[in-house]
């Protein structure tokens, strides 16, 4: 009698009992079938976590202010003064409120001041300030441009080095440009790929006004989403529009 | 027993976040194949925790189950999936000689196997792969699937396979 596979999978999973394991493991110190079929299971439920883990990519920064105000928005209460989190979120949607405003107005530095400020609340970023447009061309610098068609990836390899400042523009090209030896470039038709070979590096990145999906990734990570008429990055989302920089960590 | 939000409930809610947000957030990511996606579920779920405003008797199973809910959902409206590196001619390549990307490709060909396996799957066959993989027991497994505690071993083991033949199937594919 050999053991049943739901057993034989309790046993592996840690889901029997102290009394019924201990029976199992009487049983497969004499029968070299069953410690065939254990072990045969065994290496499948490690194929298959090292596949899942394979394709995870690490969580997002989360404010756990944040969060409690949204639920107590969600209850349609919001008590400022009932705990030090809702202070704080408070105070942050407030700012947020008062620079929105200003951000609304064409031509602000107010869009590049809040999206660095966004970018280094969320990614840490160390760079906070705008930037004159990336050279496109000419000496010192190195780099790739091409028309984004449909969708573009544009994909940074190693994650979780460098940074990337992007900017929209009226340019029907993507242009990605870097100081020579800082990178690798290939691409396809939808996606480039940059194999980052200084972690220092500042990534210049000219996004086309009219492109209409464009995604950056840094390893498993989506830092930039251009979608049509907006765009979003550290969980922000805003109305594409040019004259401001991104800063983005990757 | 459920507590009454008293103050220590913030303290709770830290704790409960602190315990259980990155499971929540790998088991959306996934199910879902979409980073993205999966932070704002992950989130959400977590507001509805606070908006409850007391902590479940078994609060890992009752966030997965809340995740699961949003996750369905939100999928029915909004079914966005990555279609990253899709094989493309080579266009264009100015600056430094390209690097032989073939490790990165590989790895993100591997992950794009590894998805489109899971996005092949029955729902219940993959909802029970990523929970046991998240650490749920098999009572809680059946409770949160409706299915019958005594059989979720035999049903994970022919999902665990499902999911490496539909992973083979697709590397053989591409």
């Amino acid at each position: 009698m050999h053991l049943e596979e739901e057993e034989l999978q309790r046993l592996l999973d840690g889901e029997l009992t102290a009394e019924a394991e201990s029976a199992t493991r009487r049983h497969l110190a004499v029968c070299d079938e069953c410690r065939r079929r254990v072990a045969a299971a065994e290496t499948e439920i490690a194929d298959v976590g090292a596949l899942l883990r394979a394709a995870d990519s690490p969580p997002p920064e989360v404010r756990l202010e944040a969060l409690a105000l949204r639920g107590e928005l969600a209850k349609g209460a919001v008590r400022p003064r009932g705990s030090p989190w809702l202070r704080r979120a408070a105070t942050v949607l407030v700012a947020v409120g008062i620079a929105g405003a200003a951000y609304a107005i064409p031509g602000s530095p107010l869009r590049a001041w809040v999206h660095a400020v966004v970018t280094l609340g969320t990614k840490e970023t160390a760079d906070r300030g705008a930037s004159a447009p990336p050279s496109s061309g000419g000496t010192g610098v190195s780099g790739i441009a091409q028309l984004p068609g449909e969708r573009l990836v544009i994909l940074f390899q190693p994650g979780g080095s460098g940074e990337a400042r992007v900017q929209l523009s009226d340019d029907p090209n993507v242009e990605i440009s870097v100081r020579p030896g800082a990178a690798t470039f290939a691409s396809k038709a939808d996606y480039v790929l940059i194999g980052v070979r200084d972690s220092t590096a500042v990534f210049d990145l000219r996004i086309p006004l009219t492109a209409p999906w464009i995604e950056i990734r840094s390893g498993d990570e989506r830092v930039f989403l251009k979608e049509g008429a907006r765009v979003a990055s550290g969980g922000i989302t805003a109305a594409a529009a040019r004259g401001y920089v991104l800063h983005v960590k990757l | 027993m459920e507590s009454e939000k008293t103050p220590s409930f913030h303290q709770r809610f830290s704790e409960l976040f602190d315990a259980h947000f990155q499971s929540v957030y790998r088991y959306l990511n996934r199910v879902s194949g979409d980073a993205e996606l999966a932070a704002d579920i992950a989130q959400e779920t977590f507001v509805k925790l606070y908006q409850r405003g007391s902590v479940p008797d078994t609060p890992g199973a009752w966030l997965i189950s809340v995740a699961m809910n949003l996750f369905r959902n939100a999928a029915s409206t909004r079914r966005r999936r990555l279609t990253l590196l899709t094989p493309a001619r080579v266009e264009a390549s100015l600056g430094d000689a390209p690097l032989a990307p073939d490790e990165a490709l590989e790895a993100s060909y591997a992950r794009e196997r590894v998805r489109r396996a899971l996005d092949g799957m029955p729902d219940r066959d993959r909802d029970l792969l990523l929970l046991q993989a998240e650490g749920f027991h098999y009572r809680e497994i059946a409770v949160a699937l409706n299915l019958n505690e005594a059989s979720v071993g035999v049903l994970l083991a022919r999902a665990r396979r499902a999911f490496r033949k539909a992973y083979e199937e697709s590397s053989d594919a591409s």
